[in-house]
């Protein structure tokens, strides 16, 4: 698994695909940043900025945009190359090519998600230790739960990316913000509800239209497991090209 | 292996895309020493290949490699070196790197000593240190099936594995898969062109149009082929005089003068014809205008071959 991990982080870190990356995950630490110093001593309200940098910007755009980018690339890489008999033809288990697969998604998307959201937060919400290890443990469950969905996604369409795209602005955008009970299966819905779980005074914001606490944990595991077993069953049964 | 001392058994295997049939009822024995898989492009050898080795499911049928079944069962690829048609590698690694990738991702306890045995059979030893990126195509099969030999396999199944190497390459190649046989192992070579296999193989299994043309000893096939008769059709501004021409050959049995004063001739041996048509046009100073095989296809030339 070692190996197969090794050569997935590789083939992932590319500088073009991990600039576009860092760049994008930049993005509301700079835009925080501006508005901190822009607003001046009256500052920008809480609430304004969870709804729109934390829950708009970072959950809702750049956690998913990074993680599809990485996780529709593990095995669409390997797709578009030509590689993937490669490893198809390895004494591997499929479960021992997927695991490092999706590792290696959340292993370069996690820590670049994470630095982002509780810089981001550290600025806008204030250097709150609890506010920024609920942002860390939300994102962090919120990046797996989208690296085994994209994951799969990779492995059962050539457009990946495409398909992931509109999954988050479908899905996740526009269906889930207009109907209530998305949010149980949503894992923006996970990911907010943690984050308010876990420090509801930082996150009051988003409190109206959350989900509870153990849900949105279970949700979030749950998913990562069904779609790691999806893709597993998939590299099972496909016929590798 | 089986009792018949197969390696390789492919029993009536089919295989379908929707309306599209790629290998229609198969079944084939693969022994130890070099077969070739040998047919046409479009013949549905990689879809074979890619059945035989497990990296596709069998619609219909089943395949087994010494004695296991090759699908879903990983394990067996301890024991099989594949290398497919697809030319991707892993550019961003050197030579070097994707074989001690490979020989660790196949559990070897000695990395180093596999990693430089299989260089040194495909002599690539002096470009290890490059990145596979940077390869020639001819360079990166060689890598290709390096990886392919790095855990020393008992079957080696090679898809096309002489495209883009130059004649020196594939002498290499010849005699690093006769060497390899000789240790008796198995090796299922493919190509589409007759004349590659001959040099290399001892037996042919011959696909054409998704089915079995024939199988079995090379030689016997090819005598076979000596003695089946082709039609060649003619088409001059003296055809009288070709085909009297013609028909004085001793490997020419018949010459038939078409109603487009087109001729048809029957023959025995088409290398010799190949060479006389032009040699008695100039003589005649007759203009050709078409000279063309009535039997085209592969199927027609092997069809009549007795299946083994």
């Amino acid at each position: 698994m070692k190996e197969v991990f090794l050569l997935s982080i590789r083939q992932l870190t590319g500088p073009v695909r991990l600039g576009l990356i860092l760049l994008l995950s930049a993005l509301p630490v700079g835009l925080a940043a501006i508005l901190a110093v822009t607003a001046g001593g009256e500052g920008v309200g809480r609430d304004d900025f969870v709804n729109a940098m934390l829950s708009g910007l970072l959950v809702a755009g750049v956690l998913p945009i990074v993680v599809m980018t990485l996780g529709t690339a593990a095995f669409g890489n390997e797709l578009e190359d030509g590689t993937l008999g490669n490893l198809a033809l390895m004494p591997l288990a499929r479960w021992q090519i997927v695991m490092p697969k999706l590792l290696a998604t959340l292993t370069i998307s996690a820590p670049i998600i994470i630095v982002s959201g509780v810089v981001t937060a550290l600025i806008g919400v204030g250097f709150e230790v609890r506010a920024a290890l609920s942002v860390a443990v939300a994102l962090l469950l919120g990046v797996a739960a989208y690296s085994a969905i994209f994951t799969w996604t990779g492995l059962m369409t050539g457009r990946a990316l495409a398909v992931a795209l509109l999954y988050v602005i479908l899905w996740e955008g526009v269906i889930g913000s207009l109907i209530e009970g998305v949010g149980y299966l949503s894992v923006r819905g996970y990911t907010l509800a943690i984050m308010h779980g876990l420090d509801s005074s930082a996150f009051e914001a988003v409190g109206d239209r959350v989900i509870a606490l153990p849900a949105a944990v279970v949700g979030a595991l749950l998913v990562t497991a069904v779609f790691y077993g999806l893709a597993v069953w998939r590299l099972t049964r496909m016929d590798v090209p | 292996m089986s009792a018949s001392g197969a390696v390789i058994e492919v029993d009536n295997v089919s295989k379908w895309y929707g309306d599209v049939v790629a290998v229609n009822g198969i079944s084939v024995e693969v022994f130890p020493g070099i077969t070739g898989l040998l047919g046409p492009n479009g013949a549905g050898k990689t879809t074979l290949l890619h059945l035989i080795t497990g990296l596709a499911a069998c619609s219909e049928g089943s395949v087994t490699v010494l004695g296991e079944p090759s699908r879903n069962n990983p394990a067996l690829y301890r024991r099989v070196g594949v290398m497919t048609e697809k030319e991707g590698v892993y550019g961003f690694l050197t030579g070097r790197q994707f074989l001690e990738s490979t020989a660790k991702m196949h559990g070897l306890s000695s990395v180093a000593p596999a990693v430089d045995r299989a260089l040194e059979i495909v002599g690539m030893a002096d470009a290890q240190s490059r990145r596979l990126g940077g390869y020639s195509r001819g360079m990166r099969q060689r890598m290709r099936l390096a990886a392919a030999l790095v855990h020393d396999p008992k079957v080696l199944v090679l898809d096309e594995p002489l495209s883009g190497t130059d004649p020196r390459q594939r002498l290499e190649f010849h005699a690093a898969m006769i060497r390899f046989a000789e240790q008796g192992r198995t090796v299922l070579v493919s190509s589409h062109i007759l004349e590659e296999v001959e040099l290399l193989a001892d037996r042919i299994v011959l696909m054409v149009s998704g089915k079995l043309a024939a199988a079995g000893d090379i030689r016997a096939i090819r005598e076979k082929l000596d003695e089946q008769a082709y039609h060649v059709r003619i088409v001059t501004d003296a055809p009288r005089p070709l085909a009297a021409a013609l028909v004085n050959l001793d490997e020419v049995d018949s010459v038939n003068l078409g109603p487009d004063s087109d001729l048809v001739v029957l023959s025995r041996n088409v290398g010799v014809l190949q060479e006389a048509i032009p040699r008695l046009a100039r003589e005649l100073g007759a203009r050709l205008f078409r000279v063309e095989p009535q039997d085209e296809s592969l199927e027609s030339i092997f069809g009549y071959v007795v299946e083994r």
